[in-house]
């Protein structure tokens, strides 16, 4: 056997404008890259961007990736997907007499004021669904037989229709599955190349509309999903790259390319989560439990609250892009605000987003044209951020036109100066962040005083301590790596592998055997899974999901115990830790009454080696600023010391107003803040009151 | 009845002095700037939302926790309202009469720091007896300031008949139990006889949940008032709310002045009340002048022996809800629209009863008429914006019998999924399930209720040609077939058989509401008027075609290649085609050689029209 070289990893994060790229050293020393995303194959980029890296590091592409082990992926495809609408021509084989569930919705509409709301696009319209008889009850007793020649006619109509992809979904096939089996097999006789996907493999659990809209947007992108990830696989592959491919899922957890393409909507709004997951490891390293971390760019503010330094996943009630996912996903709230969010006047009221310049015009001081105002154009006239050392320096902002600007569109209609204006902007945009954390944590039963704010993105530190203030936190951290935080994140993810079942009963009536049969069940399923991984060691954590009689939302209450098999004594231990917990997140149990099991969880996750960072020396010395600047923070305009992020030393104190400019982030320190840096540079400040 | 509760009964919602509002507004504007009012108006509709969403977490009746059936508001100290999270708009007033009569009842003095009240009462400035509103004072400085207030409907309210729907009930006392405005806490501490009064006067044994739950909602909205006031203090937070209603006025009358002058009239009609008593009529007359709304009833149903009462609070829900469809969607629902409507109801009509009588069937029928009656009259002038947020449902249909899985009492009130009375708008089919202002309903599905109930949902396929034909065509109506697999008795009251959901602007009425019961059987029979406690036998079906949604517009209008288009996906037949649209399509919907015969549609509108004429 050859020798184990030393040996890199890299993370790869496409975003709308730019792909991150994180690469980790055999030295543990991190270097960071971006290169302009190519929408219409995603790969190219990628390509491009492991050129120039490899250049960088002194070899040539193939050498490079001789040496890569590991390559993280979080892509987009699934996403641009679905906002462009492009995906295969879809069809439907459900029970008869439900062929509608996608339309109606359980009744669901997005916006209760406006009658000319228009219905999400199709992904499969009415003729493309087509109701067989068939039926089981609720137990899985077939109540009518499949009937194949019904089946039959339908693939054939479905085929003179175009389909490309078919989704199957039959009521309760979730708990007797052989009648969706036998509509795969009779489609692989009548339509061979048509692919096939079973609303119990793809989503195993009630009720049926979540399983059906799941399913459905599963078939949609699925295809394209493969094309791209086989596609970009095979030309890393050709380059010589022999090393594992892993994609983030929605759920946080990273697994490999035919893993993947089992269930290819997981890969939807997968996003965000790799900043949730690098948030996490780096706030766990820095001895952080409970905190928020907040994501703020050019168009969105993502938020997840995080607690026992675990991200929430949950299953359920998740809509992306009008469409519901109950598969579980890491909980993360987006809102339309962001350094790119307009400013305007409407009625005599200032609003602030959702609406965004984007990157292109972008805000009027990119000077590409644009010409309403955004936050960061409010943010460059208040001084927060430096027209000649923005993006390191690579982009010059241009000042010309701002004041007037933010004059006529703001300050005039509204009656303020134009300084009041811009801080108008600024505050605004801080209380819908700070609103959108509310909701979150009110969703939660949480009261945010007591948390950390993790800030990061390109715009979060700019706004982070004066969001704090607003919602009474005490601290905010500011990781050093804050703006390529996805990346980062992709290198930090475990393997994660999700199993539910679905068995409603009543808690007193439950058979043990079955439970017990079921966990087996989906332990070997996720196992099978993740012994081909990258993982070192497995953690298992399983869930009874229940909830009291009428109750719609259930809670995911940990199995008590840890031996395989579940014990009676172990199982009531459970259903009592449900009134706990219950009484925990809502203040009242029900102790008398017994719960509903709805269903069974199991997550099993693959624990892989996490990056060590190199530590930084400490410095004795007080920071020197690289200069001084005019900002504003109510009241009026004043004098602040502007420090050089990289300069920066472990140990060193920065008391606000003060600035921090980092490559691609400014942290903005409000008078009263007080920052220091630990020994991997990242920032914790102590918000001023 | 005292001289205080007579006054919210009163006939004429004044118009607020043009010259007092301005001098108001004036005054606000000068209090605060535009960016702090804007900052309290986010924080203020975000505990709303953190209110009803305590609801949501903690309530155990899926009524409550499911359907989200609730709405949290805000309200200054006078009782005007500042601030709402809304589960359904046209009960989203339900909240303000109530808090006023408290106000009014307990007088400057009776309220404390740690109050909790409970109203219900219709003739107490409720809706109907089942929708519960817990407030509660918010003071600051030793002065009250705000009332965070909840409203949540609820599974019963004692009375007669379980469920809180009885439509037969000869009078309000038979209906439930009335609440006008009673403390269940007092500076703090619980009144535990009142909870327990409460308690044994209502029979579902989640009740006490539920209110607790909605009590905790109060709570909580009061400690993040007392924060906000704590930060911006009192006369910060005043000139915030009044800048936010003077906002909301002030864009409602600016819309308002761009609609042409004139006065609009309609009549609708309900097919009859749950005794029988056949077209209960509606008048509506709605005046514009500049920028002034007056909407009057006059004229509308007087007939004394009704059994079809919605009171002054829920008919006024309605009113706002139906506007607010037709306004722009972004205008602030709060004292500033509301209040901006000139609101005429001469007591003892049909839509603002005479003392006491029974208003659970008028709740719906006919408090959603008054939305149909706005919506008819406004289409002569404002049609485009005119799409009627209504529904034919009657009630919710009771099915309860004893499950003879578990051997207790089953009630399935069939809140289940399916398509009625969605109408379309300009530019836009009616589609989904119900209309757009019920969006935050959420139904249950076969594989929950097949779980609990001993029930079958065979169907709820849209049925073809049930929508409404039009320009833009309403979206259809269910088939929908629940079998019942033990004995059981189903309880409920048909309308929409005569005057199903209209259309707009020369679209077409959606199809009419069916109900047959015991379908599969030999005893099978379609439901006239009402079905109370008619037993099935296990198999038997009960099957509702519901109705569909009003078009919009002339049908002969609508582009034949939609029309085909519907047709490929069933939602009109290619009879439908022919007979509502006057297009002709050749080929065959089985080998998908479909397609429009251009000349033949042509000349086959050319004579529908000239028939018409």
């Amino acid at each position: 056997m050859a020798r184990r070289r030393a040996s890199y990893r890299v993370g790869i994060d496409v975003g709308g404008t730019f792909t991150d790229f994180v690469l980790l050293r055999p030295d543990g020393t991190l270097r960071i890259a971006k290169s302009p995303t190519t929408p219409k194959d995603q790969a190219e980029g990628i390509l491009q961007g492991l050129a120039a890296i490899a250049s960088e590091e002194g070899m040539p592409l193939a050498e490079f990736l001789t040496r890569v082990e590991r390559i993280v992926h979080g892509t987009t495809v699934a996403d641009n997907t679905m906002i462009e609408m492009n995906g295969a021509v879809t069809g439907l084989i459900t029970s008869a007499g439900h062929r509608d569930e996608i339309e109606l919705r359980r009744g669901f509409k997005e916006d209760i004021w406006d009658p000319a709301l228009p219905p999400p696009p199709a992904i499969a319209p009415r003729r493309r669904r087509i109701g067989v008889a068939e039926r089981l009850d609720y137990e899985g007793n077939v109540l009518v037989p499949l009937d194949e020649d019904d089946v039959r006619r339908a693939l054939r109509r479905l085929r003179a229709l175009g389909t490309e992809s078919l989704a199957v979904v039959f009521l309760f096939s979730f708990v007797n599955p052989q009648h969706e089996q036998r509509v795969r097999e009779i489609a692989a006789e009548e339509c061979p190349d048509m692919a096939v996907w079973l609303s119990h493999e793809v989503l195993p659990a009630a009720p049926e509309f979540e399983r059906t809209s799941t399913t459905l947007v599963n078939a949609y992108v699925g295809p394209r999903i493969e094309n791209y990830l086989v596609g970009l696989g095979r030309a890393l592959d050709e380059l010589g790259y022999r090393g594992k491919l892993l994609v983030m899922q929605s759920n946080g957890g990273m697994m490999p390319v035919p893993y993947v393409l089992r269930r290819p909507v997981t890969l939807l709004s997968s996003g965000p989560t790799g900043g949730v997951i690098g948030a996490c490891q780096v706030a766990r390293l820095a001895g952080l439990q409970d905190f928020i971390c907040a994501d703020m760019g050019g168009t969105s503010y993502d938020v997840c609250l995080v607690r026992g330094a675990e991200p929430e996943i949950k299953a359920g009630w998740n809509w992306h892009h009008r469409y519901l996912i109950a598969l579980p996903m890491v909980q993360v709230q987006s809102i339309g605000a962001g350094g790119g969010s307009l400013a305007r006047v409407v009625g005599g009221t200032l609003q602030v987003g959702p609406q965004s310049a984007g990157a292109d015009p972008g805000p009027i001081c990119y000077g590409r044209g644009g010409t309403v105002v955004t936050v960061t154009d409010a943010n460059l006239f208040l001084g927060y951020l430096g027209a000649e050392s923005f993006c390191g320096g690579r982009m010059r902002l241009q000042p010309e036109g701002v004041a007037e600007a933010l004059g006529e569109q703001v300050a005039r209609p509204l009656g303020l100066s134009i300084e009041e204006a811009a801080h108008g902007i600024y505050r605004l945009v801080n209380a819908n962040m700070a609103n959108a954390i509310r909701r979150i944590s009110a969703q939660r039963g949480i009261d945010p005083r007591g948390l950390t704010l993790v800030s990061f993105g390109g715009n979060g530190p700019v706004h982070a301590t004066a969001q704090a203030r607003e919602l009474g936190i005490r601290q905010v951290f500011v990781p050093r790596l804050a703006p390529a935080f996805s990346a980062l994140g992709l290198l930090m993810a475990d393997q994660l592998v999700d199993e539910i079942r679905s068995y409603i009963v009543r808690t007193d009536e439950a058979d043990l055997s079955r439970i017990r049969a079921l966990f087996a069940e989906m332990e070997e399923a996720a196992l099978r899974v993740l012994e081909n991984g990258t993982a070192r060691r497995f953690e298992r954590r399983r869930f009874l999901h229940m909830c009291y009689p009428g109750q719609t939302f259930d809670i995911a209450v940990p199995v008590v115990g840890r031996g395989t098999e579940l014990s009676e004594r172990e199982y009531r231990a459970t259903v009592e830790r449900f009134h706990d917990l219950h009484e925990a997140l809502h203040t009242y149990a029900v102790r008398d009454e017994r719960p509903i099991l709805r269903a069974l969880r199991l997550s099993a996750v693959g624990v892989i080696e996490k990056p060590r960072f190199a530590e930084l020396a400490r410095t004795r010395s007080s920071p020197k600023p690289k200069g001084r600047r005019r900002a504003f923070f109510g009241g009026g305009f004043r004098s602040v010391p502007v420090f050089d992020g990289a300069s920066l030393g472990h140990g060193q104190r920065i008391e606000g107003p003060g600035i921090i400019e980092e490559a691609f982030t400014t942290v903005v320190l409000q008078p009263g803040d007080r920052c220091r840096v630990d020994h991997w540079g990242n920032y914790w400040i102590e918000v001023g009151s | 009845m005292t001289k205080r509760t007579l006054a919210l009964r009163r006939v004429v919602q004044r118009r607020p002095r043009a010259v007092a509002e301005r001098r108001r507004a004036k005054a606000a504007r000068a209090a605060i700037d535009p960016v702090t009012a804007e900052i309290i108006r986010g924080a203020m509709e975000t505990i709303c939302y953190e209110m009803a969403t305590h609801v949501s977490l903690t309530a155990t009746t899926p009524i409550l926790n499911q359907s989200n059936e609730r709405n949290a508001t805000i309200l200054d100290a006078r009782g005007s309202l500042a601030a709402l999270s809304v589960g359904i708009p046209q009960f989203m007033l339900s909240s303000t009469l109530p808090v006023r009569f408290a106000l009014e009842f307990f007088g400057p003095d009776g309220l404390y720091d740690g109050d909790v009240l409970v109203a219900n009462d219709p003739y107490h400035g409720g809706g109907h007896l089942p929708d519960y509103n817990v407030f509660a004072p918010v003071f600051h400085q030793g002065e009250m300031v705000l009332i965070a207030s909840i409203q949540c409907h609820h599974a019963d309210t004692g009375g007669a008949m379980p469920g809180g729907y009885n439509v037969d009930a000869r009078d309000i006392w038979a209906e439930g139990v009335r609440f006008p405005a009673v403390k269940v806490y007092e500076r703090g501490q619980e009144r535990r006889d009142v909870i327990y009064m409460m308690k044994v006067n209502n029979r579902t044994p989640t009740f006490l949940g539920d209110l607790r739950a909605q009590i905790g909602a109060a709570q909580l909205g009061v400690r993040r008032l007392k924060e906000v006031l704590q930060r911006y203090g009192t006369k910060t937070v005043r000139a915030a709310v009044e800048y936010m209603i003077d906002y909301a006025a002030r864009r409602f009358r600016e819309e308002v002045s761009r609609w042409p002058d004139g006065v609009y009239e309609s009549d609708v009609y309900v097919d009859h009340d749950p005794k029988g008593n056949p077209d209960i009529h509606i008048h509506c007359k709605v005046t514009i002048q500049g920028s002034d709304l007056t909407i009057d009833f006059t004229g509308s149903d007087m007939r004394d022996n009704l059994q079809a009462y919605s009171t002054f609070g829920n008919t006024r829900g309605y009113v706002v809800a139906q506007l607010a469809s037709i306004m722009d969607p972004t205008i602030p629902k709060n004292e500033g629209f509301f209040n901006s409507i000139r609101l005429i109801v001469p007591p003892g009509c049909c839509l603002n009863p005479p003392p006491d009588r029974s208003v659970a069937a008028g709740t719906h029928h006919p408090g959603t008429e008054v939305g149909e009656a706005i919506a008819k009259a406004l289409e002569q002038v404002i049609p485009e914006r005119c799409c009627p947020q209504i529904y034919k449902m009657g009630m919710p249909t009771v099915i309860f019998g004893k499950n003879p899985k578990t051997g207790q009492l089953f009630i399935d009130h069939s809140v289940d999924t399916f398509a009625s009375y969605c109408g379309a708008v300009y530019g836009q089919d009616g589609w989904g399930a119900m209309n757009v202002s019920f969006g935050n309903l959420i139904r249950a599905t076969a594989e929950i209720n097949e779980s609990i109930f001993p029930v079958r949902h065979w169907s709820r396929d849209y049925a073809t040609d049930t929508g409404g034909p039009g320009r833009w065509r309403g979206c259809p109506g269910s088939l929908y077939v629940k079998e019942i697999c033990a004995p059981a008795q189903v309880y409920t009251y048909v309308v929409g058989r005569k005057y199903p959901v209209p259309g707009i602007a020369g679209g077409k009425p959606g199809a009419p509401n069916r109900l047959i019961v015991r379908a599969g059987g030999p005893h099978a029979f379609e439901v006239e008027t009402t079905a109370f406690y008619v037993e099935h036998q296990p198999g038997e079906r009960y099957e509702y075609r519901y109705g569909g949604g009003g078009g919009w517009g002339d049908p002969l209008e609508r582009d034949p290649a939609k029309v085909l288009e519907d047709v490929l996906d069933e939602y009109v037949s290619v009879e439908g085609a022919r007979r509502d649209y006057g297009v002709v399509l050749r080929g065959s919907l089985e080998d998908l050689s479909l397609a429009v015969d251009w000349e033949a549609t042509e000349a086959l509108r050319a004579q529908l029209r000239a028939a018409r004429a």
